[in-house]
């Protein structure tokens, strides 16, 4: 079954079952990066180079002044009639894209991976970073023209964090004391946190940490984002109009804004090719060269830090030995699985994620297949004619397709994989997350906040089992450590073990491929791993 | 087994078989059938690249080496559509064997009870092809997991009401005959009148029922196939599994695309013009008989 309709399934089956805080909540939000401020190295291949956040510089690179005025219509991957406009609970991409528009955070990370203050004027800690103080933009309001104040802020943080209904982001605010948010003046509101920790600018700076009235009502959604609710019609189309008092001055061009379901992704395609919409996310590798030569489309890819790793559970035979899992690190051979799985449109990983962190280490050697050292680490650990069995899914582009990559290159080594092909809804069913050997996907987040998700005994999606101890300490310190420069030389460590003896096959970095007409401009490469530019539809205009 | 009903059986079939052979669409179906079913056979043997191996980018129509360029994971393409035939042919060929086995055997029993038995196994079918075969495959296989067997079963048991009920119509005839009576009352048991008089007079309806059966079993592999539903791994090579994984780059690279779609197509072509041709065939027989 092709992946499109897999995902409607899916999509219904979640529909029915799960719809608060769950795996793919989390994964679905591609988050963002640690505390720290710095460009990623990445950037260097990108043309993202136009801050976002600004005032009002975000015009891009492309012909011209924006132009005030039309209607955008833009074609959503996916989507179901479980989607939702709730500020704090998207789970797939049209619901991400709607959260974009309607809602803002405190912070964001912008086109260039840097913290921009959004609703916030300033967020600062205390010298121990258990308190942090934010400043609230002067003169910001909701859609309903009324002013943002601290207890909306307040509000809004005890609306995630409910414990009774946990939205997406309150497991990234874990360390939040709910009874320690005060007003101190009609601008300010002070943060406690029970433990110190670096990761809270990355905890308030998610797309799903949006701001909302005091009296918010999702069935009546109001935020602070460029574009005011206008109707919802789940799974098929959301109608959004211009915020004429959006605090970025001349944001956005666009009158209106519609987005348009398409679950098959030829249909998308062809939407844009003959000017339903103007728009679209997620091109299919194989429809890039027919995007390419019409010369009336442009073509938008953006570098990320997405990744989909095969998973090794390190308790589980026969991964438990560490000799096996090193020698299926080295039975990848990962230029291949970049040129045949993304056509080429990735970049090399090294069996690390986060590779946009600042601290990130790149000092370790890149690794490369290796067959001969394969088999005897195989042999010594007692396996040679290894046979094991990878579950797969069609969870996300690419992955089934890699599991067939692998297959093949293990062949070469004489492991025999056997594909368990599983639909969606059975992969993030009962067995997920025991499953010895599977792959997933993960989004674009710095390495503390990445390692907070899925590499520590207590973290939600912990694939691998992964529970280092040496590593599980490194980790804890480097989110109490002030000093940033410390704070990275432990990282580099954490990230160090996890290269010799981890459970995940990181291969490759997954690049964004969106296109659109040229009858609008104000697109750019982005590496907050979202589609368009980060959906940032703010931006566009028509030319 | 009663002499009338002996010749009956052979010139039944034998004659039969000869005198369809005899007419032009049953030959160019045959043809037809045949060209596919050496490709599908042989393919493997004299495929140039392995099932599974990469030989270029992926959706390059003209990757070097290649004779029809690579498909959505950069395999040959060429190669990928000699080794994908057998899976479709001999799933289509178990399934249309179980489906029509199962059938005559229900129209046998039924056909020739002449008691409540005939009544429950008939009403028995009219509910089940209440249901189009391919909704009655999809919930098979939505509640068993796709293995290469629950596909047989699926679908076999699609086509079993279906040829118990023109079976059974084909038993009802015969079981009205003078020789069948004759040989009720030379004691015969029911079930060796079944196998020894009523089988072999119905040969012409089966053979067209059994070709018939075989081109819906190659549409409903291929289709079960192009979901992804037939229980093969995902990187076996199978020209139902081709068409769909290579789909979105059909403007790119139509090859992968096509070469299944041509043999599925020639496939169902020619089974059907030989069951039309025998059937055709044996409808005149009918007539010269009643003539």
């Amino acid at each position: 079954m092709h992946e499109s309709e897999r995902r409607v399934i899916a999509a219904a089956m979640e529909a029915g079952g799960r719809r608060n805080l769950s795996r793919r909540d989390v994964l679905r939000g591609f988050a963002v990066g640690s505390g720290a401020l710095a460009a990623p190295s990445w950037l260097a291949a990108c043309s993202a180079a136009d801050p976002v956040g600004g005032s009002q510089s975000d015009e891009g690179g492309a012909s011209g002044e924006p132009k005030r005025g039309g209607s955008l219509r833009m074609g959503a991957a996916g989507g179901g009639s479980g989607d939702t406009v709730d500020a704090h609970k998207p789970v797939d991409r049209p619901d991400i894209n709607r959260v974009h528009q309607l809602y803002e955070p405190l912070l964001i990370r912008d086109a260039t991976f840097e913290l921009t203050p959004v609703v916030a004027e300033s967020v600062e800690p205390n010298d121990d970073l258990t308190v942090w103080t934010a400043r609230i933009r002067d003169g910001i309001t909701f859609h309903d023209g009324r002013p943002v104040r601290p207890e909306d802020v307040i509000a809004s943080f005890l609306r995630i964090t409910d414990p009774k209904d946990p939205k997406v982001g309150a497991q990234l605010l874990s360390f939040l004391d709910r009874k320690g948010m005060k007003k101190l003046d009609d601008r300010t509101v002070e943060f406690a946190l029970t433990r110190p920790s670096a990761l809270f600018l990355d905890a308030i700076s998610e797309y799903f940490q949006g701001i909302v009235p005091e009296d918010y009502d999702p069935n009546k959604p109001v935020g602070t984002g460029p574009f005011a609710f206008e109707s919802f019609d789940p799974g098929q189309r959301s109608v959004f109009s211009r915020y004429a008092d959006y605090w970025r001055e001349g944001e956005p061009y666009l009158d209106e804004l519609v987005i348009i379901n398409f679950t098959d992704d030829a249909a998308r395609v062809n939407a844009l090719i003959s000017g339903q919409v103007e728009a679209i996310e997620s091109l299919p590798y194989g429809q890039i060269s027919v995007v390419e030569n019409d010369s009336k489309l442009t073509v938008l890819e953006s570098e990320s830090g997405n990744w989909n790793p095969f998973t090794m559970r390190v308790d589980a035979q026969p991964f438990s030995d560490v000799r096996v899992r090193q020698a299926m690190r080295l039975i990848a051979d990962r230029q291949q699985l970049i040129d045949q799985v993304l056509v080429g449109h990735g970049k090399l990983a090294n069996d690390l994620y986060s590779p946009g962190d600042p601290c990130f280490n790149d000092s370790l050697p890149q690794r490369e297949k290796d067959l001969d050292q394969a088999k005897s680490l195989l042999k010594a650990a007692g396996q040679e004619g290894l046979q094991v069995e990878l579950t797969t899914s069609p969870v996300s582009q690419g992955i089934v397709e890699a599991a067939q990559v692998l297959v093949e290159q293990a062949r070469a080594a004489g492991v025999d994989i056997r594909l368990n092909q599983v639909d969606t809804g059975t992969f993030y069913g009962d067995d997920y997350l025991s499953w010895p050997f599977a792959q997933d996907f993960w989004g674009t987040r710095s390495f503390l906040a990445q390692a907070a998700q899925g590499s520590l005994p207590a973290s939600p999606f912990n694939e691998t089992h992964w529970a280092d101890e040496q590593f599980v300490s490194l980790v804890k310190s480097a989110e109490e450590e002030v000093d940033e420069q410390k704070r990275c030389e432990m990282i580099q460590e954490a990230q160090a073990i996890e290269h010799e003896s981890g459970g995940h096959i990181i291969w490759g970095f997954v690049n964004l491929v969106d296109a659109y007409s040229n009858t609008i401009s104000g697109l750019d490469p982005n590496v907050a791993g979202h589609p368009l530019d980060r959906y940032g539809f703010r931006h566009a205009w028509f030319v | 087994m009663s002499s009338a009903a002996d010749t009956a059986a052979s010139g039944g079939t034998h004659g039969l078989v000869r005198r369809s052979l005899a007419v032009g669409r049953t030959r160019a179906g045959l043809v037809i059938t045949s060209i596919v079913v050496l490709v599908a056979v042989f393919g493997p043997f004299v495929a140039p690249e392995s099932e599974t191996g990469f030989v270029g980018a992926p959706f390059s129509p003209d990757a070097p080496e290649t004779l029809f360029g690579t498909d959505t994971l950069g395999r040959d393409v060429w190669s990928r559509f000699l080794y994908g035939g057998g899976s479709v042919l001999w799933l289509s060929v178990l399934c249309t064997v179980a489906g029509v086995g199962a059938g005559l055997l229900v129209a046998l029993v039924a056909g020739y009870s002449r008691t409540w038995v005939d009544e429950l196994l008939m009403r028995t079918t009219d509910v089940l092809l209440a249901f189009p075969a391919i909704v009655l495959a999809l919930l098979f296989l939505a509640v068993f997991e796709p293995q290469p067997w629950t596909v047989v079963a699926t679908v076999a048991a699609g086509h079993a009401p279906r040829v118990a009920r023109v079976m059974r119509a084909a038993v009802l005839d015969v079981a009205g005959r003078d020789y069948v009576r004759s040989a009720e009352s030379m004691g015969l048991r029911r079930w060796s009148i079944r196998l020894g008089d009523l089988l072999p007079n119905v040969t012409g309806p089966l053979m067209v029922e059994t070709g018939l059966r075989l081109t819906y079993s190659v549409a409903l592999v291929a289709g079960l196939g192009f979901l992804g539903l037939s229980g093969l791994q995902a990187d076996q090579a199978d020209w139902g599994l081709m068409i769909n994984e290579n789909r979105l780059g059909f403007t790119v690279q139509p090859w992968a695309v096509l070469l299944p779609v041509i043999a599925i197509g020639l496939l169902t072509v020619g089974t059907n013009l030989i069951a039309d041709g025998i059937a055709r065939t044996s409808a005149g027989t009918d007539r010269e008989v009643v003539g």
